[in-house]
């Protein structure tokens, strides 16, 4: 499993989580927990566990776009490492430049190519450092900041949108929360890799110069320092390799006659160049070529392991942080419950288009036979008293529904169909929904009284009154019905 | 063994269908005030991978029970004979449009369905349920009374007689109000119908609770994410060397807020997705505190890097160069060079920043006026958020599937001000942490989300 198709499975679940949101939940539902019982052997590995999801899993309008993340990945690499070893070859040569008049001042080389790797080096270490030191807060923020590595992504610019855009998510605010430590892992892997190669081009470019042709250096500063204390600078900064490498410790002697003075025409010791003088001189090479492998080459060697090792790690552990993951992780590795119905209910359409108005106001002028349906259990007084206010009065008290049987029921037909009164009032309770046994009686009525009477439904609320939403389910019910003198009312207080 | 089975049977617009939207926790069941809304009957089935645990049947409401039990009571035979009269009444009726309904609920009955009757306890019992509960009776089968209590009033006790003489069990339940346990509950009860029946429902019941822990998990992840993103958010714009009018600091506050507010409902919505709850209308203020610890402040950067960074980086940069020197005499310096060197660096940065900031590459300058606004620093803004999410959640979790009405999210209960101190402590602690950070650690959220879910267990004992 290498990083680069670690970063492209990245990018793919990330974007097929992103468009996965559109599939329908229960489609995902089956298709995942499908791929994850395939997957029981990577339960205990989500990464894992995700990446092969990946490679089964079909989603439409998804597209895999890590590859040209990894494309654009690698080119970076390429330029990044193209760039250390031209830099570093480049400076090598600049300072190792020796025309045969002016030794190559030691100072100056390790200045340049030792002593800044130092101070990078320490650099690189505190901005590591995951978390935060007080007081070295904002330098933190500004070594991070300005971690070479982040040229990379402006560099990523010059390519094609799609590859930019899907490397982009490296880096992107909007994935912080699970990509932060993968994005600056990513940024020191790039600089590491750049340094590494920087010290290779400086290696090679000093094996050349010194392969192929003869160099002289020497040592010259305005600093008051003597030799005595330039050989002990010396000693300290060769002590690693002292002991490995003697011969790339330059000694006291060497330190004694490599000190020239500009002033003095660039002549060393007694002023005469000759070749013995020439040959010893050269003899600084070894300790530099070793400051060079020792303080650049194998610090960076070792910090571009430890960013690889780091971004890699981050990799993997960012998989099942992305928005979605541990959703899907639960979709795979957990039974796949279903308690709804395997349909969408279709449920019954009625007319909503209400022929009937409550009036509390409504005068009917009626004398009404009056129907206890289903025994409500309203207070007789009452109920006159509010049917007296609506111009209902009533003739004669009939019952019906309930518990009395169809029979008992068709006998109050009859009388009510013999009755000599101008209407029917039917008492009913309000909450209890229009049945189609009610329906039935109503219609029983029309049939078999030849004279056509308004029909009252009067709904009775018990002592809360009479809900709208039970007026309007039984508006609904009877309105079906399409009797033009069925009349609905409410029997006291509406709520 | 055979697979449990439930018939939800009754009178019409008693809560049948809301039971079943409860138990089956599938917000497309249809309700309706309107009686006769469900026409067939429907299978809820519970399947676990492949294996269904129990069924339930959401059928239609008793239409003409009167007259089916008066066919039956005409039927000659005995007591023993009456499951046969009742099977023989659906076989002689199955496509008679009059008694579609009755057709419809006694059939799975027929097949083996346990009985669950179900009435409104908030209104009084009626005569006309006699008929129904007689019918129910004469099929012989296994069955549960369930008293649901729609509206406010209780007529319960009156149902408890009533039913105690049809039923061996009564049971009150509000499906409209039901949280996990009570849901839980109510299906361990229906084993009390058949015991062979036991051992599959405390199955579902154990997985339906690990489903819901897994539910919480996920939540508390969501909320941890959503608490961390809203703390270290910040939002800035460029000014180059303008000056930042109150107009600009307006609009950026404006984005800022209604870029929070946009977290934070994405938030409540990924959970209520998380809970099947798709559909769900949510009227909730909008989050307080937004007006506090809220300024924008106007800074001014080079190569992004504040002032103080770059005077930083100057410092360190020539402390490191007199270190040389320092090193170069044999601390004979007394690192004055470090000393000497780091002020240097940073006066330096200092002096020569505004310069360098004018410096364009391909017309753009390196640095600049910049206005800024957030990371949140009021201290009680985390809590805040938290706690609302936390409530949401707790609504969301408890909420029934069969409520249809808007979820109302007005008065946040103060659980964070109970919590005891190694809580408070904990979360103080990773907010400070997240505060901190240039840009969000994973572990950071990790933690919040731990600490999120054990809060929501004990928000759960607190309401509970």
């Amino acid at each position: 499993m290498t990083h680069s198709s670690l970063i492209g499975d990245l990018i793919d679940l990330n974007s097929a989580l992103k468009i996965d949101g559109a599939t329908d939940a229960e489609e995902r539902k089956q298709r995942d927990r499908a791929i994850g019982q395939a997957l029981q052997q990577r339960r205990h590995s989500p990464p894992n566990q995700l990446r092969s999801w990946l490679g089964r899993v079909r989603i439409s309008d998804w597209q895999r776009q890590g590859h040209h993340a990894v494309q654009l990945y690698h080119t970076l690499c390429v330029i990044l490492l193209f760039t250390g070893l031209v830099t570093g070859w480049g400076l090598a040569r600049a300072v190792l430049h020796y025309t045969g008049n002016t030794p190559i001042n030691i100072v100056n080389a390790l200045g340049l190519l030792v002593l800044p790797q130092i101070l990078l080096l320490l650099f690189w270490l505190l901005a590591a450092i995951p978390y935060r030191i007080p007081l070295f807060n904002a330098l933190q923020s500004a070594l991070r900041f300005l971690n070479p590595g982040r040229l990379a992504r402006h560099l990523s610019r010059l390519f094609p949108l799609h590859s930019r855009q899907s490397l982009s998510v490296v880096w992107e605010t909007e994935y912080a929360a699970a990509l932060a430590p993968v994005t600056r892992w990513l940024f020191s892997f790039w600089s590491q890799l750049f340094a590494l190669c920087f010290n290779i081009g400086v290696l090679l470019a000093a094996f050349y110069t010194i392969s192929f042709s003869d160099l002289a250096f020497a040592w010259s500063t305005t600093l008051n320092i003597d030799t005595t204390t330039f050989h002990r600078m010396l000693s300290v900064l060769s002590w690693p390799w002292h002991a490995l490498f003697p011969d790339a410790v330059p000694g006291p002697e060497l330190v004694e006659i490599s000190r020239y003075y500009r002033l003095d025409d660039g002549s060393l010791g007694n002023g005469a160049a000759t070749a013995e003088l020439a040959a010893q001189l050269g003899q600084w090479w070894p300790f530099l070529v070793t400051a060079i492998v020792c303080y650049g080459l194998l610090p960076r060697t070792l910090t571009l392991l430890i960013s690889w090792s780091r971004f890699r790690h981050h990799l993997v552990h960012a998989l099942p942080r992305l928005k979605g993951s541990p959703e899907l992780l639960a979709r795979m590795n957990s039974p796949l419950i279903s308690t709804s119905a395997p349909r969408p209910e279709t449920a019954l359409k009625l007319d909503e288009e209400s022929g009937h108005e409550v009036s509390a106001s409504a005068r009917y002028g009626l004398r009404c036979a009056v129907i206890d349906w289903a025994g409500t259990g309203a207070d007789r007084e009452r109920t006159e008293k509010q049917m007296q206010s609506m111009g209902i009065s009533p003739q004669e008290l009939l019952a019906a529904g309930g518990n009395r049987t169809t029979d008992q029921d068709n006998e109050t037909i009859t009388s009510l169909c013999h009755s000599k009164t101008d209407g029917i009032a039917v008492i009913v309770k309000s909450w209890e929904p229009p049945l189609l046994e009610f329906v039935d009686f109503v219609h029983a009525i029309r049939e078999r009284c030849t004279r056509q009477q308004p029909i009252i439904v009067l709904l009775w609320g018990d002592q809360d009154g009479v809900s709208k939403q039970d007026i309007e389910t039984w508006q609904l019910t009877l309105h079906q019905l399409k009797d033009p003198d069925l009349h609905i009312e409410a029997l006291g207080p509406v709520r | 063994m055979t697979v449990p089975l439930f018939a939800i049977v009754g009178h019409p617009n008693k809560g049948k269908s809301s039971i079943v939207s409860t138990l089956a926790q599938d917000e497309s069941v249809a309700i309706s005030p309107i009686p006769g809304t469900t026409v067939d009957n429907r299978y809820y089935p519970m399947v676990v991978d492949g294996e269904t645990l129990y069924a339930l049947v959401d059928t239609p409401g008793f239409q003409r029970a009167r007259a089916v039990l008066e066919w039956m009571q005409k039927q000659p035979g005995s007591t023993v004979d009456r499951a046969n009269i009742v099977r023989m009444f659906v076989e002689e009726h199955h496509d008679d449009l009059r008694f579609a309904a009755e057709s419809s609920l006694l059939t799975p009955i027929l097949d083996g369905a346990g009985i669950l009757y179900v009435v409104d306890g908030s209104r009084p019992f009626g005569e006309e349920y006699e008929a129904e509960m007689e019918i129910l009776r004469w099929t012989g089968q296994p069955s549960l009374a369930l008293i649901n209590m729609i509206g406010d009033a209780d007529h319960s006790e009156e149902w408890h007689s009533a039913l105690g003489q049809y039923f061996r069990i009564v049971r009150i339940f509000d499906a409209m109000t039901a949280d996990f346990d009570k849901r839980a509950q109510l299906l361990l009860a229906f084993g009390q119908i058949r015991q062979e029946w036991r051992d599959s429902l405390e199955k579902a019941v154990r997985i339906l609770g690990e489903e819901q822990q897994r539910r919480r998990q996920l939540s508390a992840r969501i909320i941890a994410e959503t608490i961390s993103r809203m703390i270290s958010y910040t939002r800035q714009r460029n000014l180059g060397h303008d000056e930042a009018s109150s107009e600009d600091r307006d609009t950026l506050q404006k984005e800022y807020k209604r870029e929070l507010v946009s977290m934070e409902q994405q938030c409540r919505s990924d959970v209520e997705h998380i809970y099947d709850h798709k559909h769900l209308e949510r009227h909730e203020p909008l989050v307080e505190l937004l007006e506090h610890g809220l300024f924008a402040k106007q800074t001014w950067k080079l190569f992004g890097l504040t002032r103080q960074q770059l005077i930083a980086s100057g410092a360190l940069g020539g402390a490191a160069t007199g270190g040389v020197i320092d090193l170069a005499v044999g601390g004979a310096s007394l690192l004055l060079g470090a000393g000497i060197g780091a002020m240097v660096g940073g006066v330096s940065a200092w002096v020569t920043a505004d310069r360098i900031a004018d410096i364009k590459i391909m017309g753009l300058p390196l640095g600049g006026k910049q206005l800024s606004i957030g990371p949140m620093r009021n201290i009680n803004f985390p809590y805040v958020v938290l706690n609302r999410a936390l409530y949401h959640h707790r609504m969301v979790e408890d909420r029934s599937h069969a409520h249809r009405d808007p979820l109302i999210l007005t008065q946040t209960p103060g659980w964070l001000q109970t919590i005891d101190a190694d809580h408070r402590k904990r979360l103080e602690k990773t907010f400070v942490n997240l505060r901190r950070q240039d840009s969000l650690l994973p572990e950071l959220v990790d933690a919040l989300a731990e600490e999120i879910q054990k809060l929501m267990e004990l928000s759960v004992g607190e309401t509970t």
